[in-house]
Parts: structure tokens; C-alpha cells; sequence
């Protein structure tokens, strides 16, 4: 699609004063047009972190965020070594493999506290040779933000961060600044098994991009893609739905 | 010839040693120097060198590592060697001390040997016993029944006082009724008795082995600053880089030890993923761990020592791949510096392990060891383990279908799709046989409720008679 020459002007100035000056950094396709034109870098940008986050039982098990940031580490770990910083230590690595991640890439580390988590975070993502750092932390404050992303741009890493409380009980407060680059709600969808097929179908998660620097927001359904390029695929709005019962009745 | 070495003893010469002739002559040791000079008019007299003779026994007491690594310098005269395992080398104890008193005739040293269980009772056939005896195996008693009471090692005034009571033997002694003697002459006596005998441990000084990864600072004024003792921490690494990579060896773990003015040691330690000898790198690590230090009144020496030094070559300036050297480099410092920070058992990669229990198929290993693979991914397993599975309540209508209704944390799930079971064994080898059942067994059901979330759940054990199995959750897949 031929962009307006006045607009890319304008957004290649907008570009320049949120990067502060500097080179465009890498991208990484989601998997369909949709998705990554929401972001202005075209894809989700890899030297900045972004927070995923659930809702309900999620924010104290946080499977399907946790699931989602996995199957972006694991496009990335060709790259480099993934350091997953826990908080509780319940992550299963083969469940990792079961998603397609390659966990002989995988560096776990158990943090004992929220400051101690992200020192480890921002330490991990300011060294060569890790592609990626996941984070399960509760908040990340405006100071706290601000350095993991100096530590992303020192490295040209990609910080996902994973919003949950380890241990469950009240929810802090949202603060409603951030420094991240994106923020996601990551819910499970129903899945769709193939015709004919018993068992489930592939896992498939209702993602809402609630904040995106100099993008736009969104919401898709997407479904996990083992094969391809890209880690996910988009369920087109109306040849992959699942229908109701009620329709196949009438039907 | 007739001779002796004097010593001054309080303003008094007196005789410090004497030859064999001039102790024929009736001289010995302790006596004044100008009466022996007046009975033996030909006595040549030398003047003693303790100091020297103390050297030269060090170094007789090294010479003695060729028998054996276990070697303890008794003054004045004597070395013990502890040869518990390696006579056979020599073709028997007999054959072994041969060998040793031969070469030191062979140096001109004369010598008198002995070999038992323990070192009291070696000490005491060595200066008082026939030459080079051996004294089998718990048979000290005999052994020592005719020596004199002074081959317990016992202080002077001890073996003056019993010899006067007309206890001259060990065998008189060992017969006393202990109560006695003890009231009489304190534990002394007793404890060095029952050393030789075998009934109390005795501690010998053995020759440490030369740590030659050892740095020292010695400050000339007492520093209690921490930039002074980062800067101290900066040199004592760079010294022991320097000599590390002299030499093309490289460690794995270093420790600091800082010796405060009053006496006291303080030290910090240092363990690396990889080998390592380089300076930056140490310094870095060590900086966190000195604040735990507590200078006192000041620091006035340090020391560092290298532990599990390996051979490592230079390494190879890479003209392409340069950068994922570094990478390399940079995931390792990463690891000892998270390693170390944190500890040990807080850092680790997931390995696999050959079992189908879910619980066990996962090994934490070493961050900076090979990584290891080899999960099959094709099987489900969830991407969040519940280290506890937790028991959910149930409805299901037929004893071996999965559930269609589940409540779990208080919230009740409806099962709209579902796979399985899967159906794994507790391994009953690793048990007393008598602890198998098929209670152990799990079918393992992968579910997903209304709302798509995806759950891992088992049934423990198998439906039988009035025994109705429960159901657990064990694990999410997001």
C-alpha cells in the first residue's frame, strides 16, 4: 500500500524523537498483516520489553500469557540463550518443548523478591548473547521500566514481561504509566479441533493489545502455529469460528 | 673421635649432644661443658645449632614425601610417616623401611626405624625398641611391656618421679589401677599410654601439600576503607591472573582472605561456571561480596588462593565468529555473576531425564554446563507444574471417562473438550516391592473448559472394588 509521502514524513519524525535518534531496531512478524501494522515499527520491536498480563485465576497461575511470551522467546532463542526469571518455581520445562521452545536454551533463574527479579531481569538484558529475558514480576514501576529498556537497547534484547502475583491475595493498584513498549491481555480461547478428529485442536488464545507506543490497539484471536515461520497464526473472524450449538441445531 | 656440641643453658655451657665415643667415655647430654672438658681432656667441643638442625629435618621430613604424602616432622629428631595403604608398592612394611634406612645410610644419616599402629607405639620401639621392628597389628601391649616408662613421650619430671616409684617398665604401668595414677600424676601420663596403645586418637601435624595458587599482600599501614579494599581485591587478581596465565592454567573457584590487625581472618570465596583467570571479570564478582567484610581496627594483609586449576591454553583470536565468542564469554560471566549473587541452586538450565513420571523428568543442572535436550514434544505436558497436585472434586459419568463438570480453587469448570488418558506408572523399581499397587497408577486427562482454559488432570489409581479413585490437578497449558 503506497503511503502519503506528508504521512511517512511524519511518521519517520515520530519515529526518530521516540528512539531518540537511533537506528531502527530489528522486528519480529506475529504472523499476519494485521497484527504487526498495529505496531509502527511494523512488527513487534525486539530492543524494548513489553508486559502480558491475565485476568482472574490467571493473575496468580498466569499459564496463558506465560504460553504466548513462550511461543515469541522461542522464535527469538535462535538467537541467543532465553533467561526465564521466576518468582515461583512451577514452570515445566518439557511443557516448554511440548510449545516448541528449544530448551536447551533455556536458563532458569529463582529470585526471592520483586527488586531482586528485575535487578536479575535487567542484568540478563544487558548481555550479549541473550536474546530474550521473560520476567515473572507483580509491577514494574516507572524507574524500574525505564531501566530494562536502557538495558534492552545496550543489547538488542527482548524483555517480555509477565504480570502475576506468585503467591496470590489483593491485587496492587495499576499504575497507569508505563515504560514498555507493548501491553497485552492474554486470555485462553476455546480451541477448535479438526473435523472429525477427538481431543482438543491447538491451543488458541484471545489477545488484546492494550497499549502500544506510537501504535494502535487491538484484539485478535490467534492459534498456535507449529510449522511457519512465525509463532502464531490469525483465526480468520469467520471461516475458523466455532459454532454455537444452538446454530448447529437449527442447522 | 671424641666430641660433643655445647649449648648455652642459662649462663651454663653444657653439653647439647655427644658422639658415640665420648658418651662411651661416660658423657651425656646435660652435662656442664668444662666437667666433661676436665674428665676428657681430648673432647672436642662444637657449638649447637638447634635452629639449623630444625631446618635440616624439614627438609629431611620433605625427602621423606617420596614414601609417602603423609609426613609429620617430630622434633627434635624423628619423622612420621603415615604408610597405612602403600607398603605393598615396596613389596611389604619390612622391605618398605629397608628401603628408607638404606637411603639414609646412603646419605650418611644414621637412623633407627619402626613400624606399628600407632604413632606413640612406633615413637617408643623407634627410640627405645630393637631397630627397625614391626609390631603387627594390636599387638602393642606385648610390644611395649619391656621398654622403659620414658618411651611414652612423657615429660621429664613424670619419668623421674616413676622411675623412682620403681615403675620403670610400660608394663608396670599399664597394670596400676588408672584411678591412681591419674590422682597422682594428673591425665597426662595416661593419655599418652593410652595413645600408644591405640585407645586415644592422636593428632599429627602432617606437611600440608604446597598450594602453589597462593597470593600474598602484605600492607605496609592497616587499610579499612572499601575502596581500599577493592583496590586490594583488584591487585591480589591480578597477581594470581598473571601467574595463572604464566603457566596456561586457568580456575575455577577463588577465595579472598583478608587477616584483620587483631588476628582474625575474614574471606570470601569465588565459584566460576567455566575456568576463568581473568581480572575483570574476578574484581567484578568479588566487588559484591566485600561488603560482607568487616574491617575492624584495619586490614593489614590478604591473601588468594586458586582452587581446581586446569590447564588452559591462550585462546584463539577468532578472524570470523567473533561475536558469538563474546556471546559466549558474556552468558558465562552472566551466569557466575547471578550464580554467586543469588546462589547456586538459583540459576540452573531444566535437563531431561529418563523416567515417565512427570515429577522426575526434569533435573535442574548446572546454568554453565552443555545444555541438554531431548523432551519429546510431541507428548502434552503443561507449561505450569503444580509441584503438589491438587485434589478437585469431580463429576463424571462413567467411572472411566473423564469428567464433564470440575471444582477447582472454588471455581467450578465445565469440560467441554477433552484427551486421554495417558496413562502412567509409579516406578515400582525404585521401591520396596511391597509398596506397589495399582493405587500409584494415574490416567492423565488433558481438558479444556468453556472459557478455553487448558488443564492437566489425573485420576489416582484404578476403580475397584468400594474404592473410588480421586481426581487432582497437576498442571495448566495456557
Amino acid at each position: 500500500m503506497p503511503l502519503n509521502p506528508n504521512i511517512a514524513a511524519l511518521r519517520s519524525q515520530i519515529a526518530a524523537a521516540h528512539g531518540g535518534g537511533r537506528a531502527r531496531a530489528p522486528v519480529l512478524s506475529l504472523g499476519d498483516a494485521g497484527i504487526d501494522t498495529a505496531f509502527q515499527q511494523g512488527g513487534l520491536p525486539l530492543a524494548c520489553w513489553h508486559e502480558f498480563g491475565g485476568e482472574g485465576m490467571e493473575v496468580e497461575t498466569c499459564a496463558a500469557p506465560a504460553a504466548f511470551a513462550a511461543r515469541i522467546a522461542a522464535s527469538l532463542a535462535a538467537k541467543g540463550e532465553v533467561v526465564w526469571v521466576l518468582r515461583r518455581d512451577d514452570l515445566y520445562a518439557p511443557g516448554l518443548a511440548h510449545l516448541g521452545f528449544p530448551a536447551e536454551r533455556l536458563i532458569q533463574v529463582c529470585a526471592v523478591s520483586e527488586s531482586q527479579a528485575l535487578a536479575v531481569l535487567e542484568e540478563a538484558l544487558a548481555t550479549p548473547g541473550v536474546a530474550a529475558a521473560v520476567g515473572e514480576v507483580e509491577t514494574v514501576s516507572l524507574i524500574a521500566g525505564r531501566r530494562l529498556q536502557l538495558a534492552c537497547e545496550k543489547s538488542g534484547a527482548a524483555g517480555l514481561i509477565l504480570h502475576r502475583r506468585p503467591y496470590g491475595g489483593q491485587r496492587k493498584s495499576e499504575r497507569p504509566g508505563s515504560a514498555a513498549a507493548s501491553r497485552w491481555k492474554i486470555t485462553s480461547a476455546p480451541s477448535v479441533p479438526a473435523a472429525g478428529s477427538p481431543g482438543l485442536g491447538a491451543a488458541r488464545w484471545d489477545v488484546e493489545l492494550v497499549r502500544c507506543r506510537g501504535g494502535r490497539q487491538g484484539a485478535w484471536t490467534v492459534e498456535e502455529a507449529h510449522h511457519g515461520p512465525h509463532p502464531f497464526r490469525l483465526v480468520a473472524p469467520l471461516g475458523d469460528r466455532h459454532l454455537e450449538a444452538p446454530l448447529l441445531k437449527a442447522g | 673421635m671424641i666430641s660433643a656440641l655445647v649449648l648455652p643453658d642459662r649462663g651454663v655451657r653444657r653439653l647439647y649432644a655427644v658422639s658415640a665415643a665420648a658418651s662411651d667415655l661416660g658423657l651425656f647430654p646435660g652435662q656442664k661443658a668444662a666437667d666433661a672438658g676436665a674428665l676428657v681432656p681430648e673432647l672436642t667441643l662444637a657449638d649447637a645449632d638447634p635452629a639449623g638442625d630444625a631446618e635440616a629435618l624439614h627438609a629431611l621430613t620433605l625427602w621423606c614425601a617420596r614414601f609417602s604424602p603423609a609426613v609429620a616432622t617430630d622434633a627434635p629428631g624423628g619423622i612420621f610417616l603415615d604408610i597405612e595403604g602403600l607398603s605393598h608398592l615396596w613389596g611389604g612394611e619390612a622391605e618398605l623401611m629397608e628401603d628408607l634406612a638404606d637411603r639414609l645410610t646412603a646419605q650418611g644419616i644414621n637412623s633407627r626405624a619402626a613400624i606399628a599402629d600407632t604413632a606413640g607405639c612406633a615413637w617408643a620401639m623407634a627410640h627405645f625398641g630393637e631397630d627397625r621392628a614391626i609390631v603387627s597389628s594390636g599387638e602393642q601391649q606385648e610390644a611395649l611391656a619391656i621398654l622403659p616408662v620414658r618411651a611414652l613421650r612423657l615429660v621429664d619430671e613424670d619419668a623421674a618421679q616413676l622411675t623412682r616409684l620403681g615403675i620403670t617398665r610400660i608394663g608396670h604401668l599399664a597394670a596400676l589401677p588408672r584411678g591412681q595414677v591419674t590422682r597422682r600424676f594428673g591425665a597426662g601420663i595416661l593419655m599418652r599410654l593410652d595413645q600408644a596403645m591405640g585407645l586415644a586418637p592422636e593428632a599429627l601435624a602432617f606437611r600440608r601439600p604446597p598450594t602453589p595458587w597462593f597470593e600474598r599482600l602484605a600492607l605496609v599501614e592497616p587499610v579499612s576503607t572499601p575502596e581500599d579494599m577493592a583496590r586490594i581485591t583488584a591487585d591480589l587478581c591480578a597477581l594470581i591472573c598473571a601467574r595463572l596465565a604464566g603457566s596456561a592454567r586457568a580456575a575455577r573457584r577463588f577465595e579472598i582472605a583478608f587477616h584483620r590487625v587483631d588476628g582474625k581472618i575474614q574471606s570470601i570465596d569465588l565459584g566460576l561456571s567455566a575456568l576463568g583467570r581473568d581480572v575483570k571479570i574476578l574484581t567484578r564478582l568479588f566487588a559484591p561480596k566485600l561488603e560482607a567484610i568487616d574491617p575492624g581496627f584495619g586490614i593489614e594483609a590478604a591473601t588468594i588462593t586458586a582452587r581446581d586449576v586446569e590447564m588452559r591454553g591462550a585462546s584463539q583470536v577468532q578472524l570470523t565468529g567473533g561475536e558469538t565468542e563474546n556471546a559466549r564469554v558474556a552468558v558465562a560471566c552472566l551466569i557466575d555473576s547471578l550464580a554467586n549473587r543469588l546462589g547456586q541452586d538459583r540459576i540452573w538450565r531444566p535437563s531431561p531425564v529418563q523416567s515417565h513420571e512427570p515429577e522426575r523428568a526434569v533435573v535442574k543442572s548446572a546454568p554453565g554446563a552443555a545444555p541438554g535436550s531431548g523432551w519429546d514434544s510431541d507428548l502434552p505436558r503443561p507449561l505450569r507444574l503444580f509441584p503438589h497436585p491438587e485434589l478437585i472434586d469431580v463429576t463424571a459419568p462413567l467411572p472411566d471417562d473423564p469428567p464433564v463438570l470440575f471444582r477447582w480453587r472454588g471455581r467450578v469448570h465445565r469440560v467441554r473438550l477433552a484427551e486421554g488418558p495417558e496413562r502412567i506408572g509409579r516406578e515400582w523399581w525404585r521401591g520396596p516391592i511391597s509398596e506397589v499397587s495399582t493405587d500409584q497408577v494415574r490416567d492423565y486427562y488433558r481438558v479444556e473448559d468453556e472459557t478455553g482454559g487448558r488443564f492437566w488432570l489425573f485420576r489416582g489409581g484404578l476403580n475397584g472394588a468400594g474404592y473410588f479413585p480421586k481426581w487432582w490437578m497437576h498442571g495448566m497449558f495456557g
